[in-house]
């Protein structure tokens, strides 16, 4: 397979007809939220892509998102794109290693300079760089490296966009994301642990079919994939809205389909296609299968007090602190009540009685 | 002794209550209560904003009873509040405020504001920064038994013509009758047919009444002062007669404060429960008609409109009795833009008709009222307060309108059954 062939001569070399093509267009539109008189334009600029090369360094990870990426539905159309872009580095699906290996990083960097797509998965330790290191270069000065001539970055999962589990309290390595680290090129953050399969190719059609970044929220995330919450478009939201909650996981409210948020539910506060998307080929999502939502795109996930706890209660105990500040307030609250009383008791001891004749001021 | 800031001061600390400290702490300074006010919306000038009003009285109770206000204070960050701005206060306070309490009804945290301008005047008053007009006002009616001086020999002159006028006998203190009737100076000077009105109403309806020689007045300018010793002083006159007379029940006549005085602020006041009721005269002809015992024939067959006093709607809750009356004798009853508990002030409520150096501002402030006749243009207006007709009088003249303005009893006596008067008036 030649480098200079396009995605159009590929996918055909591949088998895919021109139909099942325009139908995978079709729903990368939709799922891009973009309108349907944008298909063709996603075709056509499909058709011309040249394969663009990526790199991907793994740092501080689970290789889940990997195994996200490559072992959800295949073989389908996203698998193919992904063997149709030149994907000249990564440590799990590239077949040399070693020195070649690394050698095969340096040549994609050198070549495609300026131009290649740089994708990372797994946080970055900054505590002692000797904690992670890849053939005998630390995490920190390979990002720095690849990052200094790439066109844009794609962190991917939410040790690379967030710092995730590694960056979880106490933080041992002292892990970071690479925005922490990288300031000076445009980085797409695609957080999940480990995020939706289609999630992370359609970020990449993106850039292949616009030549730039799709429009991001706040933490950087595209928008077409996290501008809406769980909660909003869950299917249990009615219960929700009825107050109906299940109590325990194998109460009548669980056992009814009932809303999940007293069982610690993240929905509310996750931003994610899992409801609409949904995991294992549009299969199901966790709250489905009858699990409240780990809020897993978030930052700081793992620290947010405990999976099953309504997002209501306070994350952390307090139960000794509020004991004590109830009683400092309310005997607080006493102290200045009695004084005032005994102000208020004061005046009215001062008081004179007003009559006709007091009405005018004296000298 | 005489009145001093140091009275005054300690005044407010006295009236600060557990309402009063919770409406200044639940302010959210939203302003909406600006736009509430008549004096605030005709001139524009946020100096009337109602809740500005109290600012003496607010820093007097952040300064005393709250944390961060004793803090403050003991700093030396907070001045205190002096007898200069008292002064500065005392056109807004008294002025610039009829009591209305319009604005308690907008006030989205439930401010009772009207509630703490009656509040803040008992400190105005104890340090000697009330109105000229008020402070003879009040002396009139301690001394002689009325803020405007009328005395028994008037109201008996009165009584007298209305006699002979309408051949009805006019009873004064016939003990065991069953209501005591009061009336406002206003009425007794300037509405005398009111007497003769009511006695033609009750005679039909076979109600047993009287007047009281020793206590006839119903205003109280000891509350709209604010001197609460006044106050009780005169509701105590009233509570006397009616209970040496032992009536059953007390009639508040055509007048706003009045009823308020009597009916609302009077048992507080002298600090017991009444042995009789009190009604305000629209209540107890309502009761009348209900009961089948008030007829009227005919209707007036010109556009009527009617004008609701403040404490007698807004604060008093008497919103449906006068309707049903006017309707049984206006074929075109009308109701303003704004009514019943949103009406309008006439401007001239709450003390601000007995002070004269408020006149210019009074009338600014009636625009208010022009701009909702003018959204209907009635023929007439009807009202059941004889200060609000006669203020409400003299702003139409200021503004060069045309417009009877009726007493509301009057009104329905005209058009009493079974009396030579019936028919309808052209």
């Amino acid at each position: 397979m030649s480098k200079d062939e396009t995605l159009g001569e590929a996918l055909r070399q591949q088998g895919i007809s021109r139909r099942g093509f325009l139908k995978f267009c079709a729903a990368t539109a939709s799922m891009m939220a973009l309108p349907p008189s944008m298909v063709p334009a996603i075709a056509a600029a499909l058709e011309k892509a040249r394969r663009p090369s990526v790199i991907w360094l793994s740092f501080q990870e689970c290789t889940g998102c990997t195994e996200s990426l490559t072992r959800s539905h295949s073989p389908t159309v996203e698998g193919l794109i992904f063997d149709v872009i030149s994907l000249d580095y990564h440590h799990t699906l590239q077949a040399a290693s070693g020195t070649a290996a690394e050698a095969a990083r340096e040549t994609a960097i050198e070549e495609n300079y300026g131009k290649y797509l740089l994708i990372v998965d797994g946080s970055i330790p900054t505590a002692n760089p000797g904690y992670s290191t890849i053939a005998g270069v630390s995490n920190v000065d390979m990002l720095k490296e690849v990052a200094k001539g790439a066109a844009a970055i794609v962190a991917v999962g939410s040790c690379a966009a967030f710092g995730g589990i590694p960056h979880a309290h106490p933080n041992p390595t002292g892990a970071v994301s690479v925005s922490d680290l990288v300031k000076d090129k445009p980085i797409i953050n695609v957080p999940g642990c480990p995020p939706i399969p289609v999630v992370i190719s359609g970020v990449l059609l993106h850039y292949l079919t616009f030549g730039a970044i799709p429009e991001l929220d706040s933490l950087s995330r595209p928008k077409a994939y996290y501008g809406q919450s769980i909660h909003d478009r869950c299917y249990r939201r009615p219960f929700y809205d009825k107050g109906l909650f299940a109590e325990g996981f194998d109460d009548e409210g669980a056992k009814k389909g009932w809303c999940l948020y007293k069982l610690g539910c993240k929905g509310p506060t996750t931003y994610n296609a899992c409801a609409t998307t949904k995991w294992n080929a549009g299969t199901s999502f966790p709250i489905e299968s009858g699990h409240p939502c780990l809020g897993c795109s978030e930052p700081d996930f793992w620290d947010g007090g405990g999976f099953y706890k309504a997002l209501s209660m306070p994350t952390e105990d307090i139960s000794r602190t509020a004991v004590y500040a109830i009683g400092a307030g309310a005997a607080a609250g006493v102290a200045l009540g009695a004084l005032n009383r005994a102000k208020k008791a004061k005046a009215t001891k001062a008081h004179e009685k007003v009559t006709i004749n007091d009405l005018e001021k004296g000298n | 002794m005489s009145a001093s800031l140091q009275r005054g001061i300690n005044a407010f600390k006295e009236q600060i209550d557990a309402p009063v400290a919770s409406f200044f702490s639940s302010c959210v300074r939203c302003g909406l209560c600006a736009n509430a006010c008549l004096f605030h919306t005709e001139t524009g000038d946020p100096k009337y904003t109602p809740i500005h009003k109290l600012e003496p009285l607010r820093r007097v109770w952040q300064q005393n009873y709250t944390f961060w206000g004793r803090f403050a204070k003991a700093l030396g960050l907070s001045r205190a509040v002096t007898d200069d701005e008292l002064g500065e206060w005392e056109t807004l306070v008294y002025d610039s405020c009829t009591m209305c309490g319009r604005c308690s009804m907008v006030c989205p945290v439930g401010n009772d504001i009207a509630y703490m301008i009656r509040k803040m005047r008992e400190g105005m008053a104890a340090a000697g920064h009330a109105p000229e007009g008020l402070i003879g006002a009040s002396q009139r009616a301690v001394t002689i038994g009325s803020p405007m001086g009328v005395k028994l020999p008037a109201l008996q002159a009165q009584i007298r013509h209305t006699e002979q006028e309408t051949g009805l006998k006019i009873p004064v203190d016939v003990e065991g009758a069953e209501y005591m009737l009061l009336l406002s100076s206003m009425e007794i000077m300037n509405f005398p047919e009111f007497i003769g009105a009511i006695a033609k109403i009750l005679k039909q309806a076979g109600v047993s009444w009287t007047i009281a020689s020793e206590a006839f007045e119903a205003t109280n300018s000891g509350i709209q002062i604010g001197v609460s010793e006044i106050a009780a002083e005169l509701v105590e006159r009233v509570v006397a007669a009616a209970e040496k007379l032992k009536v059953k029940g007390v009639i508040s006549p055509e007048c706003g404060h009045a009823y308020m005085a009597i009916r609302w602020e009077g048992p507080n006041l002298i600090g017991r429960p009444y042995s009789f009721r009190v009604v305000h005269i629209m209540e107890l002809l309502d009761e009348l008609r209900e009961q089948g015992r008030l007829k009227t024939t005919g209707k007036e067959s010109q556009r009527l409109t009617y004008h609701d006093p403040c404490q007698v709607a807004r604060r008093g809750g008497v919103v449906k009795q006068p309707r049903n009356l006017l309707n049984m004798v206006a074929e075109d009853f009308v109701e303003m833009p704004e009514t019943g508990t949103m009406n309008w002030c006439c401007g001239a409520g709450g003390g601000v008709s007995a002070n004269e150096r408020a006149d210019e501002i009074r009338l600014k402030a009636f625009n208010r009222k022009k701009k909702q006749l003018d959204a209907i243009r009635p023929d007439a207006i009807v009202s059941a307060c004889s200060n609000c007709r006669i203020y409400l009088e003299d702003g139409l003249e200021e503004y060069g309108m045309d417009m009877p303005v009726l007493s509301l009893t009057e009104t329905i006596a005209e058009h009493l059954a079974g009396t030579e008067q019936t028919g309808s008036k052209e």
